[in-house]
């Protein structure tokens, strides 16, 4: 099977397989006629493909008119900070995020650098499936500007924002695998700016990914017993192009992704209380964190895109997600493992607490999650059977199927990414949250044949 | 009317005007196809100073590295420059973003081999089929290799042709010149080869902002400005690039224009003074190559016009010198292609071997008078009307191995029809201006008249 999936914020896929200069040059040309004449961004994360697709995307953004600054290798959420600087028109990330390394993506942003929203997603699909990409001829020079170290003007806009005085005095030793991605390297000058003694691992751009460049205990691993042996502070994994975080406590023990959020939530919404909007798949630790700021908790619909969009209706203080992608209002709209990790290490230093004493408020819940491999064509289908299984559920089909049962909740919906039917189910017991998952995964498998 | 189409896809390469015909689409799909047919491998990426090569050059870096090619991009450079380094270089092959002498909005690719020639037409089909049929070997991630920038790549090959020519003798003559790179690749290696040369020289039109300031075929209607220049700088010689700098024409130090033909004559003459050897050129040449190939008593073999056609009968026949009417050189000890650089260093040399003026060398030359014309005639015609001829015309000596040539003992006519136009092109040479202009005239006349019965 050739994976390719569209959606509304980009197009991901496998690299020759799907992912071809063809493909590309289709998408970034509909792009490029769909915004207004000016510059665009174009940075990547450190993939091998990386390069391939940045030549496709630069040489079809300069023949519909565009200027281009080239970022090179650059993490998402600096490429999205950078739009606004240079007043660009929109621009193009390139990274598959937490995907395996031989897939790739384009990811869309407008002149705001968040994602393109529902709205713009649409357009985009339209000009990209009429399919007349006849570019103007050439009137002027065309344009390229490579922009080196693009992170500097971040980095300075950053550290004034937060209290790196604090963090600076508390001498934190911190653990980190930017898994040879985007925000390896960049690393260095962000702890050495902010006074902590840094022990990096897999922190060469090379795009040689050692583990899959998802943030989640399973590639943990290495980052705890390093944390252990150096008696390290914190740890933290980022994905391919910085944009996500998961944490390791000092004693070495590995926290789910669905931990950073609620963690830097008690903290950000002490400088700014205000609505929270997370997903549907993520866990109800969160919930605890709203209840006690006494601010609302707006659930929608999963990614960046979407939660953007409601962070943007719902004026509120700060979204993110399970995955360990968290944006704040007072710094941009935009997941950014950077800022995440700068307020947890700002947490830390203004309470004077271990990571495992700042966790333990937190209610344990268990959450469980699996998938399934299933056609593109038949994904959605598959989740509205599921309603079979639970006839007196309290349904939300905003994404999929949402269920809430007693002392339990369980999602079901096709992933935005893959062609994959994600179960995620949370519960107090663990056993209870296993259970529901295999009730339905073997109900879809039955289904599937 | 049908709209002309503006995209050629042909044996020379692929040629188009940008956004129009040629998209980076396109252009990513020819160079996924060559990636295909020469295998993973380092390839050179070059380019003319063209503003829409920024564009189209991504698109083939995009190509060749999504079917496991190794780029080596080697910037504006000559394309006598580009066929050298990809041999020297041992790489797979090379594509070279040019549109020669098409106008600015036009540009195109061309593919090089891994022996530093064109594609000749059977590579050309192999690798089109490819292309059509639009199956490429895309590589999985980990198999891309990350390309390469060079800077100065072309140093190699001014060295090369400084290493064959004799230096002790050109140097101390401190030749002036006037060079004229035609806003052309050439720019970038000519005023260094002048200098290692020891001229003292005077460049014009080599900038590379993508603006022409003339035509850029060196003809004597585009040498205006450079005569002028040769004089006030009172100049040994003018030299004139063609855009891809593989053409030279030559200016005298009266600021005479020589007319193409000559750079030949001179350079075939100079590269027999070192070494014996057999000629050859295309069947448009001058006689004036016979006279100077008697003199050393060594054979001319003559082809079909086309450099590719030219090379391949130099290989065959083992020839020392080369090349075409139209100012085209090849002196293989340097490598088998036209190669303006190559010409200005047998010209200089010459010159400071023979301690004549320029305007005294082609004296010698002058008692031959080379015309050309060409005229509208759809290509279907154009082959009936020059099959009835050769009819006509069979009891001369003629040659058919491109269109017709006649030959006459002191003068001839080669008329052919244009691969590329619907026109027919003639060429006549005799020892008159008169004569071959009457030539030329009356063959118009008499085709004309037979293109008219037919059609």
């Amino acid at each position: 099977m050739k994976l390719l999936k569209l959606n509304i914020s980009g197009v991901r896929g496998i690299v020759g397989q799907t992912i071809t200069p063809e493909l590309i040059i289709d998408f970034a040309s509909a792009f490029g006629l769909m915004l207004p004449p000016g510059m665009v961004l174009v940075g990547r994360d450190s993939r091998k493909s990386g390069l391939m697709i940045q030549e496709a995307v630069i040489a079809a953004l300069l023949s519909t008119g565009h200027e281009v600054i080239n970022l090179g290798i650059c993490p998402t959420p600096i490429v999205q900070y950078l739009v606004k600087v240079h007043r660009a028109v929109g621009a193009i990330a390139i990274t598959a995020g937490h995907n395996p390394g031989d897939w790739n993506a384009l990811n869309f942003l407008n002149k705001e650098g968040t994602y393109l929203n529902e709205f713009q997603g649409l357009e985009f699909l339209d000009i990209y499936h009429l399919g007349k990409f006849s570019h103007q001829k050439l009137k002027r020079i065309p344009t390229v500007i490579n922009e080196l170290n693009p992170e500097e003007i971040y980095f300075s806009w950053l550290l004034n924002k937060i209290k790196k005085e604090e963090i600076s005095r508390a001498k934190f030793k911190v653990v980190v695998d930017p898994c040879n991605g985007a925000g390896s390297r960049l690393v260095d000058k962000f702890f050495s700016w902010l006074g902590c003694e840094l022990i990096a691992i897999n922190n060469e751009p090379s795009g040689y990914f050692p583990h899959d460049p998802e943030p989640r205990p399973r590639n943990a691993g290495e980052v705890a017993s390093l944390v252990r042996a150096t008696g390290g502070n914190i740890g933290f994994l980022l994905n391919s192009d910085a944009s996500r975080v998961s944490l390791v406590t000092e004693n070495g023990e590995t926290l789910s992704e669905e931990y950073t959020l609620p963690v830097v939530a008690s903290h950000y919404l002490k400088q700014d209380p205000g609505p929270v909007v997370t997903s549907l798949s993520t866990s109800r630790m969160i919930d605890e964190v709203a209840r006690k700021f006494q601010v609302p908790l707006i659930r929608t619909r999963v990614g960046q895109s979407a939660l953007i969009q409601a962070m943007i209706q719902e004026q509120a203080s700060m979204a993110g997600e399970g995955s360990g992608g968290v944006a704040f209002k007072n710094f941009q709209l935009a997941f950014d493992a950077f800022i995440i990790m700068g307020l947890i290490l700002e947490m830390m230093a203004l309470e004077q607490k271990k990571l495992s004493d700042l966790i333990r408020p937190l209610p344990r819940y268990h959450l469980v999650k699996d998938k399934i491999i299933c056609p593109p064509h038949r994904l959605h289908s598959l989740v509205a059977e599921c309603r079979k299984l639970y006839p007196r559920a309290e349904i939300n089909s905003l994404d999929g199927l949402h269920l809430s049962l007693k002392d339990c909740w369980v999602h079901i919906r096709a992933s935005n990414t893959e062609p994959l039917v994600r179960i995620i189910a949370e519960s107090p017991s663990a056993v209870r949250a296993q259970l529901e998952v295999d009730k339905v995964v073997s109900f879809l498998n039955r289904l599937l044949g | 009317m049908r709209k002309q189409l503006s995209l050629k896809v042909g044996i020379s390469g692929v040629r188009g005007i940008v956004g129009e015909s040629l998209t980076p689409k396109i252009v990513a799909r020819l160079a996924s196809a060559f990636g295909t047919y020469i295998g993973q491998g380092q390839v050179l990426v070059g380019q003319d100073s063209r503003p829409s090569g920024t564009i189209l050059k991504r698109a083939v870096l995009s190509g060749l590295l999504a079917t496991g090619c190794q780029p080596v991009e080697v910037g504006i450079l000559p394309i006598p420059t580009i066929l050298f380094l990809t041999k020297e270089k041992k790489a797979r092959g090379a594509v070279v973003v040019t549109a020669s002498h098409n106008p600015p909005e036009w540009n195109g690719l061309k593919f090089i081999g891994s022996d530093g020639l064109y594609l000749h037409p059977a590579q050309v089909e192999e690798f089109l089929d490819i292309f059509h049929q639009g199956e490429f070997t895309y590589v999985s991630a980990e198999r891309i290799k990350p390309g390469i920038q060079e800077k100065n790549a072309g140093e190699t090959h001014l060295d090369k042709i400084i290493s064959k020519l004799k230096v002790n003798t050109i140097r101390p003559r401190k030749l002036r010149v006037v060079a004229d790179c035609a806003n052309g690749a050439g720019a970038i290696l000519l005023p260094q080869l002048l200098k290692e040369l020891g001229c003292e020289f005077l460049v014009i039109n080599d900038d590379l902002s993508g603006s022409f300031a003339h035509k850029s075929e060196p003809t004597p209607e585009n040498l205006k400005e450079l005569s002028r220049r040769v004089k006030e700088f009172k100049a040994d010689l003018g030299l004139a690039q063609d855009v891809d700098a593989d053409r030279l024409a030559l200016v005298d130090e009266k600021g005479h224009p020589l007319g193409e033909d000559l750079t030949l004559a001179l350079s075939v003459e100079q590269v027999l003074r070192r070494r014996k050897g057999p000629v050859v050129v295309n069947l448009s040449a001058s006689m004036a190559i016979e006279e100077i190939a008697a003199r050393f008593r060594v054979p001319v073999y003559r082809t079909k016009i086309g450099e590719t056609n030219v090379v391949e009968m130099m290989l065959e026949t083992g020839a020392v010198v080369g090349g075409e009417g139209n100012g085209g050189v090849i002196w293989p000890e340097i490598h088998p292609c036209r190669d303006s650089l190559t010409a200005s260093g047998l010209i200089l040399e010459s010159l400071a071997e023979t301690s004549q003026s320029l305007s005294e060398v082609a004296a010698s030359f002058r008692k031959y008078h080379l015309v050309k014309e060409k005229f509208y005639c759809p290509a279907e015609l154009a082959f009936r009307a020059l099959v009835e001829l050769r009819h006509r015309y069979q009891r001369e000596n003629v040659s058919t191995l491109d269109g017709l040539k006649i030959i006459w003992p002191d003068s001839w006519i080669h008329l052919r029809a244009s691969n590329t136009e619907p026109i027919i092109r003639l060429i006549a040479e005799s020892r008159s201006a008169a004569r071959s202009q009457k030539l030329i005239e009356n063959f118009k006349l008499e085709i004309k008249k037979i293109i008219k019965r037919l059609g």
